[in-house]
């Protein structure tokens, strides 16, 4: 099945031993900061293993803040509301059923499924189709804020602004407690690391960094981003639940909005996007504020709050950037990605009738108000062509494709993607049905390398690990045709954002077709690109579309490739379609010179 | 300073354009363009979307950084000065896209126009003289007049400073003939008055019925260029620009 | 009767308070953390001018001026590195409230401080005895609401306001200087908000913390409102409503997260909140 291609396969051999070494390197460093953290209880005072347990619990929320916010791009300060209501959870119920072994399991149960379960309705409110990520943001300022007020009005369930105290709790010592903290914050941290490490971790780089082309490689974003808000909620009631067993109180203040910034100022400080960098700065400055704190306690939140404004400002990284920096300065720090192995993977069978067209367009009309952009479009595109859309500025071409792309744009007519109307479907629903769509400036995933990108293109197929990274990458013959043909396949660990203009291009292309889509849509695929490089994705396109499995729909100004490509040219001009033939019916034709020189009004 | 350089009388072309490079983030898209506009000379530049032509005019203006190559206007080197001190310099601009503020009135549009209201009434007259229908508007939202008035707004607003150099980008796009026509004869006025003009269009046979001479830019490159009343223009503009 | 006036006062106080938020965010597209922090630094204002035993309306005058001068310092080293990172600006402006809050507190303390009230004793009104200063401060509302509109639709400051707001890069091409436009706006969003905490102090007591519980709810109103000023005001209205009546018929403290859980649903159906009816 798996047909290897022996060059990228030698490319790739070499630096696999050591990846496998630094695969383990995790693991060896959890089960160290474990031991040492379980025997730090003995050396330190009462004082500081009470702050530190505190602090580590602090942690584990800001390892949650830094996947959201640091990983994922979503800003929130909700992380507190999450805790809190885990620790209120489990201090009534301890306080109702006592630390019995049946008290404590439905304690802990509760104290991660009702946070979970608000997580997936504040993740249903936050994330839907064309929202912002400020918008999720007002929604993680709300959600604290309404659930301090229902704690406030819970009378005695909750003990209303005096919080609740003296329910019972595990029988632990306070060295326990620390070590319980200690083991939770390492799990949590190693499991965090391995995500972002992994495959499915570089979904959430990918959902920041350029959240439409997620949608258009056929992943739902809305749907990671709601899995990500509930198991994150989850985890901060896990956090709860040990802040009210090792504090024996709690309070409206642990689930406030405050506490949601200070969640944020220290992923900040420690430097978001790095795990490590939040959680040390988490702990440094609790255990330093409750130090300092008591001397001269509005000193010590002047210099943080000025410490705050200068790293956002000045080191968006956060202090573990400089430290990062050094370290890849490093001769042991510097590991390099390794490259997986290219490998061809068959195409799906995927039984193209011939008679049937891929496309149908019907009637299709827009507007913009009172400006009509689409009007009366019949079109049909069957498998094998390669259709040039053209025609002058404002003719409708762009629209026309987002039409076909979006099914959620509002507009008259029907589209018919081998058959299924599109009307109201969303690009990645759209994706599902084997649209591909290259956008004219070439929408890649600037933070990611070029492998993760084609990983990416192909999850819908193929799925992501969220536990590790695959040592083979999968791709369709053509798409490694592609990335053969454009010299990419020698850049695979190449970070996206190094890439020339032209090379973006090529792998944007490399990425849709990767999707194997029956219908591929293009727009100006040579904006900007070298004659060498246009006529590159010239034959690629023919090859694709020469397999009579794939049509190609192109918007294209540069006449000579068009010409040269093209099976069909089908010519818009304002908003109607006015001739639909082959390049010599279309070439030369006297309505096209005329429509050119500004003559025709319609 | 630049009062002065005003009403001096200029020196060499103007506007030159000597190997110009210009583009967005990783893309270049004016590559090495040399042309110039004499004084009351009128350059059409042609070509499709997308091939760099309002890219250049930006370029001029200072909206996009230049990368390479250098430009003169009136002899005046061009690097790092604001648009206000452009406008200043005698530099009109009637851009293409989003050219008006739709929701603001035609008055406002104007007096956003002008360095400070002292200054509008003088403008206002010289629209006037252009353009006399907008006198009755000046209340109305510039979103509701029609595209061809819409045009007339843009370059009349462009024109009422007085510039000695006009930067108009598809002027005549998506507007009746006679509108065109209407256009055209303004600008040949200002022409015949002294105004230079780098007129960027995609309308060939009003372009060539506007301008002394023409050039083709395609891909960023000028592919083409000769005097615009030549026989063949027409014909050889067309051959670059349609199917 | 009170219902009514508790329902337009309570949207004046709303109004009064977002009103410098709304001005920022509307031409800079940035969400001022600290608008907070402006509040309580005009609410010293007030302190001060009690202090020195001045006529307590002096303090308007003083915290306009206050606000402005610190907020044009701010928008030059805080916020023009960020225009570029709108959610990086929200947490910086947080940050600068913080440091605010925590000078005023070196400076004063963090007790509460008295000051005197602007406007004492109530006044028979439609039959029923009410507040004068809210009476007061619905009058005010609408000089203020009055002048901002005035400024906007104007002078030549609140046409390029406008203009930077509809199409930022034809201002600019037009020869504007939008650099300053975004100063100015900063400037004036502070001094207002400056000027909104000397007319809370009658209401609410004032402490270096102050601001912060005022903050969320002028951001919500502010999202809604979608930088219009007159969506700003509906919403006011419309919200201020909500509250007084959840407040008084459910549970004043269901009242109290009114404004944020009904902004928040509005702005789930209609992205652009009010400003598009």
């Amino acid at each position: 099945m798996l047909e290897t291609i022996p060059a990228a396969e030698r490319a790739a051999v070499a630096p696999r031993s050591r990846s496998r070494l630094s695969r383990a390197a995790p693991f060896v460093a959890a089960v160290l900061a474990s031991l040492a953290l379980w025997i730090a209880p003995a050396f330190l005072d009462t004082f500081a293993v009470n702050v530190l347990t505190r602090s580590m619990i602090y942690a584990v929320l800001a390892v949650t803040v830094d996947l959201l916010w640091g990983f994922a791009g979503i800003l929130t300060f909700g992380q507190a509301a999450f805790f809190g209501v885990g620790a209120y959870a489990a201090a009534m119920i301890l306080g109702a059923y006592g630390a019995t072994p049946v008290g404590i399991a439905a304690a802990l149960a509760t104290a991660v499924a009702a946070p979970a379960l608000l997580g997936l309705v504040v993740g249903w409110l936050s994330f839907y189709h064309r929202s912002t990520p400020l918008y999720a943001s007002v929604i993680s300022l709300v959600v604290p804020i309404v659930v301090t007020q229902l704690i406030y009005s819970g009378g005695e369930w909750t003990g209303s602004s005096s919080g609740l105290v003296g329910f019972d709790v595990l029988p632990f010592e306070i060295e326990g407690y620390f070590r319980l903290a200690a083991l939770v914050l390492v799990a949590v941290t190693l499991a965090a690391w391995i995500l972002v490490q992994s495959d499915a971790g570089r979904a959430l780089v990918a959902l920041k960094d350029n959240e439409a082309r997620c949608a258009y490689l056929g992943l739902n974003p809305r749907r990671l981003q709601i899995l990500l808000t509930t198991a994150l909620a989850a985890v901060a009631g896990l956090a709860g639940f040990l802040f009210a067993n090792a504090s024996g109180v709690v309070a409206p203040e642990n689930a406030g909005f405050l506490f949601g910034t200070e969640l944020v100022i220290w992923v900040a400080l420690g430097g978001r996007g790095t795990l490590l960098g939040p959680v040390i700065g988490t702990i440094a400055i609790d255990y330093l504020a409750a130090n300092l704190s008591g001397d001269l306690p509005f000193l010590w939140q002047l210099l943080l709050g000025t410490a705050f404004v200068a790293i956002i400002i000045l080191l968006p990284g956060g202090l573990a950037d400089p430290v990062g920096r050094l370290w890849r300065a490093l001769p042991v720090g510097r590991t390099g990605q390794a490259a997986p192995a290219l490998a061809a993977r068959e195409a799906g069978s995927a039984t193209s009738t011939a008679e049937a067209p891929i496309l149908k367009v019907q009637g299709l009309a827009k507007s913009y108000g009172s400006l009509t952009v689409l009007e009366g479009i019949d079109l049909e595109i069957r498998a094998g062509e390669l259709v040039s859309l053209v025609g002058p500025n404002g003719a409708g071409k762009t629209t026309l494709m987002r039409c076909l792309s979006d099914g959620t744009e509002p507009f008259r007519g029907a589209i018919a993607i081998g058959g299924t109307p599109t009307t109201g479907l969303t690009p990645n629903r759209i994706v599902g049905l084997g649209v591909g769509r290259k956008f004219q400036v070439a929408s890649v995933f600037e933070s990611l390398s070029v492998a993760d990108c084609l990983r990416l293109a192909r999850a819908s197929h193929d799925g992501l690990s969220p536990l590790s990274q695959a040592p083979t990458l999968g791709l369709p013959q053509a798409a490694l045709d592609v990335l053969r043909m454009t010299g990419l396949d020698r850049l695979l660990t190449r970070p996206t954002r190094l890439l020339s203009h032209g090379q973006k291009q090529a792998l944007e292309l490399a990425m849709v077709v990767a999707l194997e889509p029956r219908l591929i849509l293009l727009d100006e695929p040579t904006a900007g690109l070298t004659k060498a490089e246009r006529t590159t994705i010239g034959s690629v396109l023919k090859a694709l579309t020469a397999g009579g499995r794939i049509a190609a729909v192109l918007v294209e100004h540069d006449l000579d490739f068009v010409r040269e490509i093209s099976s069909r040219i089908v010519v818009l001009h304002q908003g109607r379609l006015v001739l639909d033939g082959t390049v010599d019916e279309v070439v030369g034709s006297e309505l096209v010179r005329t429509i050119y020189s500004g003559g025709a009004h319609a | 300073m630049p009062e002065a350089a005003r009403r001096s009388e200029p020196v060499g072309a103007a506007l030159a354009l000597d190997d110009v490079s210009s583009g967005y983030g990783a893309i270049s898209i004016v590559k090495g363009v040399t042309l110039s506009v004499g004084q009351g000379e009128i350059v059409a530049l042609l070509g499709k979307n997308g091939m760099g032509k309002t890219t250049l005019l930006k370029t001029v203006l200072g909206m996009v950084a230049l990368r390479g190559g250098g430009i003169t206007i009136g002899g005046q080197a061009l690097s790092g000065l604001s648009p206000a001190k452009l406008v200043a310099l005698g530099v009109g601009y009637a851009p293409q896209e989003q050219p008006l503020f739709q929701d603001l009135s035609i008055r406002d549009n104007l007096r956003l126009a002008v360095p400070s209201d002292r200054m509008l009434p003088g403008a206002l007259e010289r629209l006037f003289g252009h353009f006399p229908f907008l006198k009755e508007r000046l209340g109305q939202r510039a979103g509701t007049l029609s595209g061809g008035e819409q045009k007339m707004l843009i370059l009349g607003r462009a024109l009422m400073l007085r510039p000695r150099l006009l930067l108009i980008d598809e002027i005549s796009e998506g507007i009746q003939p006679s509108m065109v026509e209407r256009l055209r004869k303004v600008l040949l006025a200002e022409r015949d008055a002294g105004l230079s003009m780098l007129v960027v269009e995609q309308h060939v046979a009003f372009a060539l019925g506007l301008a002394d001479r023409y050039a083709v830019l395609k891909l960023g490159e000028i592919v083409d260029s000769g005097s615009a009343k030549a026989s063949d223009a027409r014909e050889r503009v067309i051959d670059h620009l349609a199917v | 009767m009170l219902l009514l006036l508790d329902i337009l006062t309570t949207a004046a106080i709303l109004f009064i308070v977002s009103i410098g938020l709304l001005a920022i965010f509307g031409v800079l597209k940035i969400i001022n953390f600290a608008h907070g922090a402006w509040l309580t630094v005009g609410a010293y204002c007030a302190v001060v001018t009690a202090k020195l035993g001045l006529n307590p309306w002096l303090a308007l005058p003083l915290a306009f001026v206050v606000g402005a001068v610190l907020g044009g310092l701010a928008e030059h080293f805080i916020i023009r590195p960020l225009y570029r990172r709108p959610l990086d600006a929200i947490l910086a402006t947080w940050g600068l409230g913080i440091v605010v809050g925590q000078l005023i507190t070196l400076a004063f303390g963090r007790d509460v401080q008295l000051t005197p009230n602007l406007f004492a004793g109530t006044v028979a009104f439609g039959g029923v005895e009410y507040s004068a200063y809210r009476l007061v401060a619905l009058g005010i509302a609408l000089v203020i609401g009055t002048l901002f509109a005035l400024t906007i639709e104007r002078t030549r400051l609140g046409l390029s306001a406008r203009a930077v707001i509809m199409n930022e890069t034809l201002a600019r091409s037009l020869g504007i200087d939008t650099g300053r436009v975004r100063l100015v706006v900063f400037m004036v969003g502070a001094g207002l908000a400056a000027l909104a905490g000397v007319l809370l102090t009658p209401l609410t007591s004032v402490d270096p913390n102050m601001g912060v519980s005022w903050l969320i709810g002028a951001f919500m109103l502010v999202m809604v409102a979608d930088a219009s000023f007159l969506a700003l005001a509906a919403a006011c209205l419309v919200f201020g409503a909500a509250q007084v009546l959840i407040s008084t018929f459910v549970s004043p403290i269901l009242g109290s997260i009114a404004v944020a859980v009904l902004a928040a649903l509005v702005l789930r159906v209609s992205p652009k909140g009010f400003s598009r009816a």
